[in-house]
């Protein structure tokens, strides 16, 4: 489980907030832009400190770690992948790192699993943009991570991409039995991916619950125009007017 | 080809014109005996030879203080950060002659750290050691400009993304970050060592010996005259233009294409 409590004042901006993450589940941050849900990721990621507050991981308290000793890994909308390395070198980086702990062979199975065995030459500028995001994903996974945390991964995609990539989401999540914190402003990868939704509007938590109890929650719906459209595509799905 | 066009590319031709003539301009009237004579000479070969090597130490140095400097500019946020960065640009503004006299006015013999240099047998004036120090003094900022464009332009999330997957800041540094920014700081040094090769006012002041081939064209010019010049300024020219075009080649052969691979 993934327990965060911190405070953070900016120059013009104040995050508060206060959750848990339970372990194994997919659990998605929905929020306006600005809300603070990337500075969020960033303090449990360990990159920003925060003024007061704690980041657990289970039963150990993460707080004055370095980002490399958290057993978090973080991806950005950029996705991060090194454009000096070819995939190989890629997915090779994390097991170099974690080569005490970590089975070579586990790359031979992700390899596999993600279909990336033709890509493996390649360099991330001569992939597509879903083969990058396959790129991206076994690269976290090879890190061994025990919490993953997204920011924004599927937001520059095109539609269709997008809900495959949703689709093997949610099937590698299973697979691999990972605990993910998404965060996206997004209501459809919210309402296809969420487990649990966390609403965040302007620094602080208005919302955290199963995605089914945030349509009934109308207050919190009306605070949104995320959350409105979330609820609209929700509806839809329900009703089955909607299928990907 | 619209009129504005067309009086671009005139005024751009003159101004190539403007670039190149000279420089070809030392090659008509020149005999080829006279050019054999000069590859022939001893003292040009030497020249040259003090030349190429002051210039590659002084890039040494300047690779080793200046890719820290550029980093820290880059990558950090610290007081009076944009004052550094100008400072770093002085020497390009002061005339050469002036960082010769400055140069030779702290590294001189009486001095602390003159005194200092001397405790371990080096001294500047006059030596191999003053042609480095002049050289680096005017080409330093050309290392540390280009640190600071090659470490700008590496994306932040590249290197949050190392860490998070279980990197350490040096792992990070050595691994991500200086690979990608290395073919920008290799340009940079590429220019410094052909700053280097191209300076004079600072070590006619501090190191006129031992003579470097930019003294000896000098030294030619000034007691023979334009003709007995032309055939040294003509090696000289194309030894240079050989090792500048070389060096940007292998840069962009070996690191620059890395970087750059186009689906």
């Amino acid at each position: 489980m993934l327990k965060v409590k911190a405070l953070k004042r900016l120059k013009d901006f104040f995050l508060d907030v206060e959750f848990e993450v339970k372990k194994g589940s997919y659990t998605v941050i929905l929020g306006e832009s600005g809300a603070g849900k990337s500075l969020t990721l960033k303090i449990i990621s360990g990159f920003v400190k925060p003024d007061s507050g704690k980041i657990v991981l289970g039963n150990r308290d993460v707080s004055t770690l370095p980002p490399e000793k958290r057993g978090v890994v973080y991806l950005p909308q950029s996705l991060g992948l090194f454009p000096h390395m070819s995939v190989r070198d890629n997915l090779v980086f994390p097991l170099k790192l974690h080569k005490n702990e970590l089975k070579k062979d586990l790359l031979e199975k992700v390899v596999e699993e993600f279909g990336l065995k033709g890509l493996l030459g390649r360099y991330p500028s001569q992939l597509s943009s879903g083969e990058k995001q396959r790129v991206a994903l076994a690269r976290a996974i090879l890190a061994n991570p025990k919490v993953l945390l997204f920011d924004e991964p599927l937001s520059s995609l095109d539609f269709h991409i997008k809900v495959k990539l949703m689709e093997f989401l949610k099937t590698f999540k299973n697979t691999y039995d990972l605990t993910i914190l998404h965060v996206t402003h997004d209501p459809l990868e919210a309402s296809y991916l969420a487990e649990e939704v966390i609403v965040l509007s302007k620094g602080k938590v208005v919302f955290k619950g199963k995605p089914e109890n945030l349509l009934t929650s109308g207050e919190v719906v009306n605070s949104s125009e995320v959350v409105r459209a979330f609820k609209r595509l929700s509806d839809l799905v329900n009703k089955g007017s909607l299928s990907f | 080809m619209s009129r504005l066009n067309k009086a671009f590319v005139i005024l751009g031709g003159i101004g190539i014109a403007f670039l190149f003539l000279p420089i070809f301009h030392i090659f008509l009237n020149l005999s080829f005996q006279s050019l054999l004579n000069t590859i022939k000479d001893p003292e040009v070969i030497n020249a040259i030879f003090t030349s190429l090597k002051a210039a590659f130490f002084a890039v040494l140095l300047s690779f080793a203080l200046g890719v820290p400097i550029g980093f820290l500019i880059a990558k950090t946020e610290f007081p009076f950060k944009k004052f550094l960065e100008t400072c770093i640009n002085l020497p390009i503004a002061i005339p050469h002659v002036a960082a010769g006299i400055a140069l030779l006015s702290l590294f001189n013999s009486k001095t602390l750290v003159g005194r200092l240099f001397q405790f371990f047998h080096i001294g500047f004036v006059d030596t191999i050691y003053g042609v480095i120090i002049a050289m680096m003094f005017v080409s330093f900022s050309f290392v540390v400009s280009a640190s600071i464009v090659g470490f700008s332009s590496v994306d932040e999330d590249l290197e949050l993304v190392a860490r998070s997957l279980g990197a350490s800041p040096g792992y990070t540094f050595f691994k991500v970050t200086l690979p990608l920014a290395f073919p920008s700081i290799i340009r940079g040094c590429v220019l410094a060592f052909a700053r280097s090769l191209s300076e004079v006012g600072a070590l006619l002041i501090i190191a006129y010996y031992p003579k470097t081939a930019q003294i000896l064209v000098y030294e030619r010019f000034e007691e023979y005259g334009l003709n007995a010049a032309r055939p040294i300024t003509a090696v000289v020219i194309v030894a240079s233009l050989f090792i500048f075009l070389t060096l940007l080649y292998l840069n962009y052969k070996f690191f620059q294409k890395r970087t750059d691979v186009k689906g």
